[in-house]
């Protein structure tokens, strides 16, 4: 067991050296489009978001459909100050159409730097504890929370596309630049490496984290919560507060997970919000191994690489019909995604019962 | 007064199209437990199902016929939606019974596939179906005017309501389904095949998303992404009322329906349905197993 957790820790590890080698690589001249880095980039957002969601999906047994919700929240912040950076202050051309003559009082925090880094973690993680403190102390459980949290998202998505002069509407806020200024181009090369190391760092840092969560008192009971909820309740456990703590840890890893993307990305608009989007993020962790950080990680990576070579081109048709029977395949027949795959169900093919092979999670 | 009997009519339109679409919701979710995110694409089926009836009628019957098009096309697409559906529960749901997660999960992946067909199929633009000369225009009275494609979904939604109902509660079926939905073992101790009453119960249920289907398709145009506007409102609809109870889906579509019209004489449409919803969300913190609960002892519900 000891030494399948090592090899856990070890596969990100290379997952993480194969990243920093990226930038180094697009110096030297083998990789050549700059683009790509960019795309992993907002991959590093993704895993960020995938740990999350595996946090509360995989080890708590809660199914969000609404961090989708989380991670817009965290880019809208993000994006709200890049604007005001680009714009020196001055309101945005949204508002202008939208009749306003001054900044609108939830834009002006955003003039600050260190207020705005604040905000981005401190509103969706503010949000998501007043939903989860009602939503778990009423204990809705199971398919309820889910179908809560999505039509949670689909309010939101209906608000910010409806408050167009505030957000932008459907267009969303375009035309900023990441943190560093533009890291478009060859002549920002070097600015975009500092960028994807600050990102990757931050993938570690919350990589480790989660990992150190898990791995104490705390993690196991996540895990009794997801096995046995009512005898977690009986054992003397206020498990709504558990819950309510995760859900919001995970809520400020995918603002997190927000805030970097709309970095690499350069804009923020209301897809990132909407219910298909979130149930993507589901997607990732499920196909990488729910249960597992590693799975999430892994998912995450994997099917936003064939996402970014498929979806362009001949291919762009059939990838959508693989990646619905991708996902269809893996929760029929698959629960563990491909980390089960290579650590249960391989291994339980060699040995003589099979019955102690497929151990997954109910 | 007409302006008050207007918006109420709409409001009791938007609430027939809602519950319409969760009535085949409350059987699968309700009744059988599972999941179906991609009842949503089969009322896309169902639309489309009208537009393909009604271009074969325009190619190969007369015209004066053409009006006749629709009613086959509500056949046309019940039947093709319970055939899909009894399909998808053979392949599919059969095996993530008792797993209402995971049923979630799969059924997206399966409305990715659907929607990816609908777009090779009929390409990325929406079509338009011609609604049929018998239903339009309206009866005015006084100053209030109901149109009659209006009128029609009405009828259409009582109708079904009235078949779920005979179905469920007074034919031989529907006693047999109840009975395996209660208590499979029990119930296939008294011999009923519990396999087919699953699949039958379920691709019922998805027969119903299309008949929706093509009484959406009256209403505007269609394209791949029809079904994901009205399942979410279905779903709640479904939870609001009472997950299991047929009376409580009526209820629930209703008050969905009817706050949606009447905030949106206030404001904006989408600012509407935000509203609404973050109200039933906090009605359903109140009431986490809906309005109409089964009253039940047991701890895992």
């Amino acid at each position: 067991m000891k030494l399948k957790k090592q090899g856990y820790n070890l596969c990100f590890s290379a997952i993480v050296l194969v990243l920093a080698a990226m930038p180094l690589l697009l110096r030297a001249g083998v990789i050549t489009s700059t683009s790509f880095i960019l795309f992993l980039g907002k991959c590093i957002a993704f895993s960020i978001v995938a740990i999350g969601l595996d946090l509360i999906w995989g080890y708590t047994g809660i199914l969000s459909l609404g961090h989708g919700l989380y991670f817009a929240l965290g880019g809208y912040a993000m994006a709200m100050y890049l604007k005001l950076q680009a714009t020196g202050g001055k309101i945005t051309s949204f508002m202008q159409t939208g009749g306003m003559t001054e900044l609108p009082a939830i834009w002006k925090p955003f003039l600050s730097a260190p207020v705005s880094l604040f905000l981005i973690i401190a509103v969706p993680g503010a949000l998501a504890g007043v939903i989860g403190y009602f939503i778990f102390k009423n204990r809705v459980k199971g398919v309820y929370f889910s179908i809560i949290s999505q039509a949670l998202t689909w309010a939101a998505y209906s608000l910010f596309t409806g408050l167009q002069s505030y957000t932008g509407g459907n267009v969303g806020i375009t035309e900023i630049t990441s943190v560093l200024g533009s890291i478009k181009g060859a002549a920002n090369m070097g600015k975009m490496s500092v960028l994807f190391y600050i990102s990757l760092t931050i993938l570690v840092i919350i990589y480790s984290l989660s990992y150190a969560l898990i791995n104490t008192k705390f993690g196991k009971l996540l895990i009794a919560i997801r096995d046995g909820e009512n005898r977690t309740y009986f054992s003397g456990y206020c498990v709504s507060r558990y819950k309510n703590f995760i859900y919001i840890l995970s809520a400020v890893f995918a603002a997190v997970a927000g805030a970097l993307f709309v970095n690499f990305n350069g804009s923020i608009t209301p897809a990132q919000m909407t219910i298909s989007y979130s149930i993507t993020m589901v997607i990732w962790v499920a196909v990488g191994g729910r249960g597992t950080l590693i799975g999430a990680v892994i998912g995450a990576f994997l099917i936003n690489l064939c996402d970014y070579h498929f979806s362009s081109g001949e291919m762009v048709e059939i990838w959508q019909y693989i990646l619905g029977a991708i996902f269809v395949v893996t929760i029929l027949f698959f629960k563990g995604g491909l980390v089960g795959i290579v650590c249960d169900q391989i291994p339980s093919l060699w040995k003589k019962n099979p019955e102690s092979g497929v151990v997954v999670n109910e | 007064m007409a302006q008050f009997i207007n918006t109420a009519f709409n409001a009791l339109s938007l609430s027939s199209i809602i519950l319409l679409t969760s009535l085949g919701l409350a059987i699968t979710f309700g009744l059988m437990r599972v999941i179906n995110m991609s009842h949503g694409e089969f009322l896309m089926i169902g639309a489309y199902m009208t537009y393909v009836v009604q271009e074969i009628f325009v190619k190969f019957f007369p015209e004066s016929i053409f009006s006749l098009y629709y009613f086959v096309a509500l056949i046309a697409a019940f039947g093709v939606t319970f055939i899909l559906g009894a399909v998808m529960e053979k392949f599919v749901i059969s095996r993530l019974y008792g797993r209402e997660i995971d049923s979630l999960l799969a059924t997206w992946g399966i409305s990715i596939i659907l929607q990816q067909a609908a777009r090779t199929i009929f390409g990325m633009q929406g079509v338009n179906v011609q609604v049929p000369a018998v239903l339009n225009g309206g009866i005015t009275i006084g100053k209030c005017t109901f149109s009659y494609n209006r009128l029609f979904i009405l009828m259409l939604v009582v109708f079904c309501m009235v078949l779920v109902w005979y179905i469920m509660y007074r034919s031989n079926f529907g006693k047999q389904m109840r009975a395996v939905m209660q208590n499979r073992a029990m119930a296939q101790c008294m011999g009923i095949n519990s396999r087919k009453v699953d699949m039958i119960t379920f691709a019922f249920g998805s027969g119903l998303a299309g008949l929706a289907g093509c009484s959406v398709a009256l209403l505007g145009s269609i394209d791949s992404t029809v079904g994901q506007s009205y399942i979410v409102n279905s779903f709640i609809a479904v939870v609001l009322g009472g997950v299991g109870r047929l009376a409580g889906t009526v209820f629930g579509s209703g008050i969905i329906g009817f706050s949606s019209i009447g905030i949106e004489n206030y404001t904006s449409a989408s600012i509407a349905k935000a509203v609404v919803l973050l109200i039933i969300i906090i009605v359903l913190q109140f009431r986490p197993q809906g309005l109409f609960t089964m009253k039940s002892r047991s701890l895992d519900e």
